[in-house]
């Protein structure tokens, strides 16, 4: 193909001719076809966060399928903010980028009742789901919704110290706590849905109670498939 | 009161509402899913990735489609201008620069001429401005990110795209902020959050208009839109009345739409009903009204006016 006359007298190349014509033939430009290439390309990359993996996180009621909250969450929030007791919070970084932003449980301050105060009994966070993200099976209940497990870390704990605390014990919701002969408390299994109610109580990490090297309660709710 | 002001005040009041709405909580949501306790209103793109993603068609994701499309086609674009906040983000760029670059950058408008290489394209272009020659073609890289986002989506399983939204990060950044000062949630998160919305939009400078794949969406449904289009007067424009070049409208125009010659810049659908082409115009020509008077309409309909008396 010649190049084309311009009416100043030069002639493009052959080359920038070839491109002028690509545009009016599709109407798309060599630079635009490229940075969509890039972008679709940086999307496929950022796709495959999914292998990367990443910690189990404890997830709000209605969150334990984990491919259906993953694959549903648009990451909108709602469920943070419509929780009355403030205890679901984004899940940061540190659990994987894939897993950053979905919900998961901060059982600092209070922990889930199920909504039973200020909802009967209807988790708020699953009825508002948008994208039902979470979204609770048939017959779904407080009782045999498993969130997580309650576990002590026996060096923190100061009943394990023999210092006779159980506000873990007082707490629980479920009679998913024992005492032993020493007034140590045990979590039962069978009966803990990890509501969070001990940890909340926990007063390990406050003045005067800590134990060295404590990072976090001396009972935490865990995941149950990293147990 | 200028339009411009009006739009930031718009922008900052969702802001504040939706911050409001973290601190007191009735559920008000983020624009990814903006309505009051179940009830919401999905991001149409969020919608669509979710459904592609979980391979289910959830009700309240299509009604919310419905809903979208429908406000879509009356309103056009108008989202972009009056309630998105990256606009607004992306204008923290300015207090990086000197205070004199922002306003010789305010002041110099319609200065690019295009190149005699690039003249033959613009047929009937009796002037030489830059606006004629942006000839921006119907599909761009913004539609690219939108097909690459839905079908990474299907792919991955996981609507891929709301990781790296920047309005998701906008909200994402105020909730972090919130709790970190109301819960003492430490993270570091608070601080990649932030960055990468700065990344992406602060210092990449043309999110809007080259990546936004949720503006493309949007200018594809407003293809659809007729309504709050500009209209020009003919009998004030200047161009039409007096036969001069100005061209103000498409020079102000950020999605590139030239109101004068509308078959040279960018489709109607990408107008966002900013405003800007009505405040610009120097003499006034410009309205917005609901439905636009067609060009040939006026007259017809006063003749026949005018017979039936």
């Amino acid at each position: 193909m010649s190049g084309t006359p311009v009416d100043d007298g030069t002639v493009e190349t052959d080359a920038a001719a070839d491109q002028v014509e690509d545009e009016h033939r599709t109407g798309i430009s060599r630079r635009t076809l490229c940075a969509g290439f890039g972008a679709a390309a940086v999307l496929a990359g950022l796709g495959g966060v999914k292998y990367l993996g990443g910690a189990p996180v404890v997830r709000p009621p209605g969150g334990q399928d984990e491919d259906r909250l993953l694959s549903a969450c648009i990451r909108c929030q709602k469920c943070y903010e419509i929780c009355p007791r403030n205890v679901i919070a984004p899940t940061h970084i540190e659990d994987g980028i894939l897993a950053m932003r979905t919900p998961t449980f901060d059982f600092s301050a209070s922990y889930c009742d199920w909504c039973a105060e200020s909802n009967g009994g209807d988790p708020l966070c699953a009825q508002v789901c948008p994208t039902e993200a979470l979204s609770l099976p048939e017959g779904a209940t407080a009782e045999n919704t498993i969130l997580g497990k309650a576990v002590i870390n026996e060096d923190w704990c100061l009943a394990y110290r023999l210092m006779g605390c159980r506000f873990c014990y007082d707490a629980c919701p479920y009679e998913a706590m024992t005492l032993d002969e020493f007034n140590r408390p045990h979590v039962v299994e069978d009966k803990c849905n990890g509501c969070g109610a001990c940890e909340s109580v926990c007063v390990s990490l406050q003045n005067g109670s800590i134990s060295q090297g404590a990072t976090s309660r001396a009972i935490t709710v865990v995941p149950s498939e990293g147990l | 009161m200028k339009t411009k002001s009006l739009r930031l005040l718009a922008v900052l009041a969702v802001l504040v509402l939706i911050g409001a709405g973290f601190v007191v909580g009735p559920g008000v949501g983020t624009l990814s899913a903006i309505g009051w306790g179940d009830i919401s209103l999905l991001c149409p793109l969020g919608a669509l990735g979710t459904m592609l993603a979980s391979k289910m068609v959830i009700p309240r994701a299509v009604i919310s489609l419905v809903v979208a499309v429908a406000a879509i086609i009356i309103l056009g674009r108008a989202f972009c201008a009056w309630a998105c906040p990256v606009p607004v983000v992306s204008k923290l760029r300015d207090t990086f620069k000197p205070k004199n670059a922002r306003e010789s950058k305010a002041a110099c408008g319609h200065t690019k001429r295009v190149s005699s290489g690039e003249k033959p394209g613009l047929s009937g272009c009796s002037s030489d401005c830059a606006s004629c020659g942006q000839t921006r073609s119907k599909v761009d890289s913004r539609h690219f990110v939108l097909g690459g986002a839905l079908l990474s989506a299907a792919v991955f399983g996981f609507p891929v795209f709301c990781l790296v939204c920047p309005i998701g990060l906008t909200f994402a950044t105020i909730l972090l902020v919130v709790r970190l000062f109301g819960h003492g949630d430490m993270s570091w998160t608070v601080i990649l959050i932030p960055a990468l919305l700065f990344a992406e939009v602060v210092f990449f400078r043309k999110w809007c208009t080259r990546i936004c794949p949720l503006g493309a969406l949007m200018g594809l449904i407003g293809k659809a839109n007729k309504t709050f289009r500009p209209a020009i007067d003919d009998t004030v424009c200047i161009e039409t009345s007096k036969g001069a070049q100005c061209g103000k409208c498409a020079t102000v125009c950020e999605v590139g739409i030239d109101p004068r010659h509308p078959e040279r810049g960018a489709s109607w659908g990408e107008c966002t009903k900013c405003r800007d082409c009505v405040d610009a115009c120097p003499v006034q020509a410009i309205t917005m009204p609901i439905v636009a008077p067609s060009a040939a309409k006026p007259s017809g309909v006063l003749v026949k006016e005018e017979a039936g008396e």
